[in-house]
């Protein structure tokens, strides 16, 4: 087993304006090894993306410490967890949220100035691999639902950072976009020895993983097949 | 230009509509601003030139403190080792045969030449032109008169012209050049001394002087010695309370204007918040996403501003009209010019519109600050908690009116406290503006819906879920909307109390002449004294002084009269005041009694021709003759203070029940036409009167109208991003088979009830801003009182207002939902 990039220490998330007393996470303990591909299933409200946004440094956890590559994430603070979001981190969302004013280009260019290498070569180089060459000067609203996600995998994967984060990437997409866009995710994923982690509920995603977990009300399991995993 | 300001800025290119919406409306804001400033400086500018134009050469004036100077007292002033020039001037007004007015200088050109250029240049052109004969006709001819060329030019006259006056026929022998705008004839002194019936006298006399100490230590005793600084202050106090409410109007147009301004940067905070959770989630800083916020107001900010500077510019061409009209009505001609285009104009509405989009935007870049990606990516937007927030918001709001209410107790210390007060409560009346909607949002549906349909009913609903896009732009409405019944309410407030003051102080049958026009000859008042049927003639006479440095004015009447006749409005006491004024006492009025704090009982020194006199207060008054303050004290006093006998005006009173009562009305109407003396009825006074107070207001209904094209360009922006931020709604209505027709009501719905909350809204804020108004800032500025009167017209002028606003500002939208929901559909980005 290789080193591990994200660690969670008894992570526990409560959220004060939600019913039930409002506890999205209890006492998560996980430990992900580099360029692994992790599908992560949950019915809604299990508190899979509320795990994703702590492991990205968006949200803070209740209790509990989060490392990635080493880094305490309550340590670093907001300046710290933001240059990691720039340098380690790619997202790719259910929504796509891509800037709806920016082309193709400039969204995945984006990226890399964020970043610190605002170069174009790269990005379209990113746009090529997912198959956009020659739509770069579109806009989000020009794309079809696919395409805006490849876009995003692009602008998630265009900087190289260890860590991709996808929230439900094919939830918006019919079955065969889904399944090319996943398929372009992982596989670009592996080519660069990034650890994907996923949040799905396609059962197919569970294909494409090292390693299979499941939420359930706030707490996580390890599951060795997608067996019994209903979406 | 780096990505995040880039993603920012597209929104302006992308939404053009939108953006435009938002330019103009801050224009309008900077142009009210800029404009009312600009007509402002051009007023004072053109005082100064006025002033400057006729002072010439001269560094002081003597003359008595009231009435005309004994032409014997010449030699004196003459033979002063410290006066190096002098030159004796009359100083009257001329009443055309049409009833126009124009300012008569008698002067000497032997003698006026050293003081002052123009008449100098006068002298020297008749004889550079070898026109001997016309000089000395100016000379030797009693009716020879040099005019200005705008004179000439609206007579249509030219050297050798002969036109007439009330007082006779004039001929003109020389035009000259006029820089101040005022109309001006000029007559030897001699000749003017026979025309205006004051042979012996002067009115006063310029003088170049050397040493201003030693003149006054020797002139100290009943004279009135002012320098030319002196001089220009006084005009310049003159205009203060009025320089203050121009201020104080622009102050609000640019209010207004932030308003929008910070109604418009929340919308786009609304827009952006969610591309602001991306950007974070993504890597961007909270510093960058500001940043291009930041940028992307302030250009909002210098594009509006620029094009406000321009705008403002061109409206002080027309407000600088209405102001030289109101203060040549009410205190001295003047004609201001508009000043000439500065780069200032537009360097100064670029800082407007920046400084305001800073201000405006403020709250909302805090708010983009605060902004949680995860909340953002989640789906969750602000109005979800909006209606906690809108309490929270509503308990800010009782803070500034509880600072509101602070300051209005310090506004004693100073007139701009009053403002602070005025502005705190109109800002913490609008932090409310949320959580009126969420109350009258329940009975709205109903009404909304038994008139329009579900269209109706969802429109209600639109505006309660998008509570922090409506709240602002109900607010920024509101504000408007509030200024113009305030605003209204005090105008008519004002009105009915110089109704008021008008019946029971200006009770005569018949006025001739007034103090703005020809004197009256003693003589007529001696005549008509002895005409049977007259119950009383009121003499009026009324000349400014400085009281303790400041302008003021003193009046003398007949006591006896008035008592007689009059219905004064004392605030203390009742007809017996008349009585210490008979027995040579002093009346003053509130603004007086105010200005100076001398109250009933206290005494006042006064210069008088022979040196200052004490005199006793027996009561005071409410007057709104003027807001500088009058001491009115009986004929007989003042002649014997003063010996000054001219007399302004007359007020012809008839006993009741006479019934020859027109019959001796039209006699001194035909004895008053001989003499060339105008008159008025009672009825046609009061209503020159009130002209002239509709006519004082023209700037501020102005500022009423900009206000509110400024609030019509808010409501139209908030309608238009309701619209372009509920593209996917709208798709959804299609699907569920809401036609074009149901959505465009819904959209003329969303507007009528953003008027209608914001109007209800007005009705009690620009109620209790009319009280400000009334009970603080006129209080303090003016210092009289005007008494509230509620009147309906200001609430149905501005209940018409907002439906006309409301309509024509959905016309857009409108237009954009005709044009766009046909072809809608349902997709996420």
């Amino acid at each position: 087993m290789g080193p591990s990039i994200i660690r969670t220490y008894d992570l526990w998330k409560q959220y004060e304006d939600e019913g039930r007393g409002g506890m999205a996470l209890r006492g998560i303990d996980l430990e992900i090894t580099k360029g692994q591909i992790i599908a992560l299933f949950g019915k809604s409200g299990s508190g899979k993306t509320t795990l994703l946004n702590l492991i990205a440094g968006l949200d803070g956890p209740t209790k509990g410490r989060i490392e990635i590559d080493g880094e305490d994430l309550a340590v670093l603070g907001e300046r710290g967890r933001t240059l990691l979001r720039r340098k380690k981190l790619g997202f790719v969302f259910q929504f796509f949220n891509l800037l709806p004013t920016l082309t193709a280009l400039e969204n995945v260019l984006l990226s890399l100035e964020l970043a610190g290498a605002a170069d174009r070569r790269p990005a379209l180089e990113a746009l090529a691999l997912v198959g956009l060459s020659g739509k770069e000067g579109r806009f989000p609203h020009e794309l079809s639902g696919g395409e805006q996600q490849r876009v995003a995998i692009a602008r998630a994967l265009v900087k190289s950072p260890p860590i991709i984060l996808a929230d439900e990437p094919t939830g918006n997409l019919d079955s065969v976009t889904g399944t090319q866009v996943l398929d372009l995710l992982v596989r670009r994923c592996r080519e660069a020895g990034a650890t994907l982690m996923m949040v799905s509920h396609a059962l197919n995603t569970c294909e494409y993983a090292d390693r299979i977990l499941r939420m359930s009300d706030g707490r996580i399991f390890e599951e060795s097949s997608c067996e019994g995993l209903a979406p | 230009m780096n990505g995040v300001i880039r993603s920012f800025l597209r929104y302006l290119v992308r939404r053009k509509s939108l953006s435009v919406l938002q330019l103009l409306g801050i224009a309008f804001g900077v142009a009210a601003a800029v404009g009312m400033t600009l007509a402002s400086r051009s007023a004072l500018q053109s005082l100064g030139s006025a002033v400057d134009f006729l002072r010439g050469g001269t560094t002081h004036t003597i003359a008595r403190p009231a009435g005309p100077m004994e032409e014997g007292l010449l030699a004196r002033v003459m033979g002063d080792p410290a006066v190096k020039y002098f030159a004796p001037v009359i100083d009257r007004k001329v009443r055309l045969e049409g009833g126009e007015q124009v300012r008569m200088l008698g002067v000497d050109p032997f003698l006026d030449k050293d003081v002052r250029t123009l008449t100098a240049r006068i002298a020297a052109s008749t004889r550079n032109n070898t026109q001997e004969e016309a000089f000395s006709s100016f000379l030797f001819d009693p009716g020879a008169v040099l005019i200005d060329e705008n004179v000439a030019r609206s007579l249509n006259l030219s050297p050798g012209s002969t036109f007439n006056t009330m007082q006779g026929p004039l001929r003109v022998v020389h035009i000259f050049p006029n820089p101040s705008g005022e109309p001006l004839i000029i007559i030897d002194i001699g000749h003017a001394q026979e025309f205006f019936r004051m042979r012996g006298y002067v009115d006063r006399a310029d003088l170049v002087v050397t040493d201003e100490d030693a003149f006054r230590g020797r002139w100290a005793t009943g004279f009135t010695i002012e320098s030319n600084t002196q001089k220009a202050q006084t005009l310049s106090a003159l205009l203060g309370a009025f320089r203050l409410n121009l201020q104080a109007l622009s102050l609000f147009a640019l209010f207004v204007g932030v308003f929008l301004i910070y109604n418009t940067a929340m919308f786009a905070v609304v827009s952006r918040r969610r591309d602001a959770g991306i950007l974070l989630a993504i890597g961007a800083s909270r510093g960058q996403v500001t940043a291009a916020f930041l940028v992307e107001v302030l250009l909002l900010g210098v594009a509006g501003g620029a094009l406000g500077g321009v705008l403002g510019y061109l409206l002080s061409g027309f407000l600088v009209k209405i102001v030289g009209n109101t203060i040549s009505t009410l205190y001295f001609f003047l004609k201001p010019s508009v000043l000439p285009w500065s780069f200032w104009n537009l360097a100064g509405g670029v800082f407007l519109g920046c400084a305001a989009s800073i201000v405006g935007a403020l709250p909302s870049l805090l708010e983009l600050r605060r902004v949680q990606p995860v909340e953002v990516l989640r789906g969750r937007i602000a109005s979800r908690g909006a209606s906690r927030r809108m309490k929270t918001i509503a308990l800010s709001g009782l803070v500034c009116l509880a600072a509101a209410l602070t300051l209005f107790g310090l506004s004693f210390l100073n007139v701009y406290i009053g403002f602070a007060g005025a502005f705190a409560f109109l800002l913490g009346a609008s932090l409310f503006a949320g959580f009126v909607i969420i109350l009258l949002v329940p009975v709205m549906k109903r009404l909304f819906s038994r008139a329009m349909g579900l269209a109706g009913k969802i429109a209600i609903g639109n505006i309660r879920e998008n509570l922090g896009r409506t709240s602002v732009a109900v607010a920024a409405f509101m504000i408007t909307l509030s200024m113009s019944i305030g605003l209204g309410s005090m105008i008519d407030s004002f009105r009915q109390s110089l109704l008021w003051w008008m019946n029971s102080q200006l009770r005569g049958e018949l006025y001739v002449s007034t103090k703005a026009d020809v004197n009256v000859p003693e003589e007529f008042y001696e005549e008509l004294k002895r005409m049977s049927g007259i119950g009383g003639i009121d003499v009026f006479r009324n000349v400014p002084i400085t009281f303790r440095g400041k302008p003021a004015s003193i009046t003398s009447i007949d006591a006896s009269v008035l008592q007689r006749y009059d219905r004064f409005g004392w605030l203390e006491g009742g007809d017996e005041n008349w009585e210490p004024v008979k027995q040579g006492g002093a009346i003053v009025s509130e603004s007086f009694s105010r200005r100076f704090n001398v109250k009933r009982g206290d005494r006042i020194t006064i210069e008088t021709a022979s040196g200052p006199a004490d005199l006793s207060v027996g009561a005071v008054f409410y007057d709104y003759a003027s807001e500088h303050g009058v001491i009115m004290m009986d004929r007989s006093t003042y002649l014997k203070l003063f010996g000054d006998r001219t007399i302004n005006s007359l007020g012809i009173f008839i006993d009741e029940g006479n019934p020859d009562r027109a019959k001796i009305i039209d006699q001194v109407k035909l004895r008053a036409r001989a003499l060339g003396l105008p008159f008025a009825t009672r009825e046609e006074f009061h209503k020159r009167i009130l002209d002239i107070f509709d006519n004082t207001f023209a700037v501020t209904r102005s500022m009423r109208v900009l206000a509110i094209i400024v609030a019509f360009f808010g409501i139209a922006g908030a309608l238009m991003t309701l619209f372009v931020e509920r593209q996917k709604e709208f798709g959804i209505y299609r699907a569920l088979g809401f036609s074009t027709g149901d959505v465009a009501r819904m959209t003329i719905a969303e507007s009528l009830g953003l008027g209608l909350v914001s109007f209800l809204m007005s009705t009690v804020v620009g109620t209790v801003f009319a009280v400000i108004l009334i009970k603080v800032i006129n209080l303090q500025s003016f210092n009289w009182t005007i008494f509230y009167h509620f009147t309906a017209r200001p609430y149905l002028v501005t209940a018409l207002t907002t439906l006309t606003a409301s309509l024509a500002a959905c016309a857009y939208p409108l237009w954009s939902v005709i044009r766009k929901y046909p072809v809608m559909q349902i997709r996420e980005e």
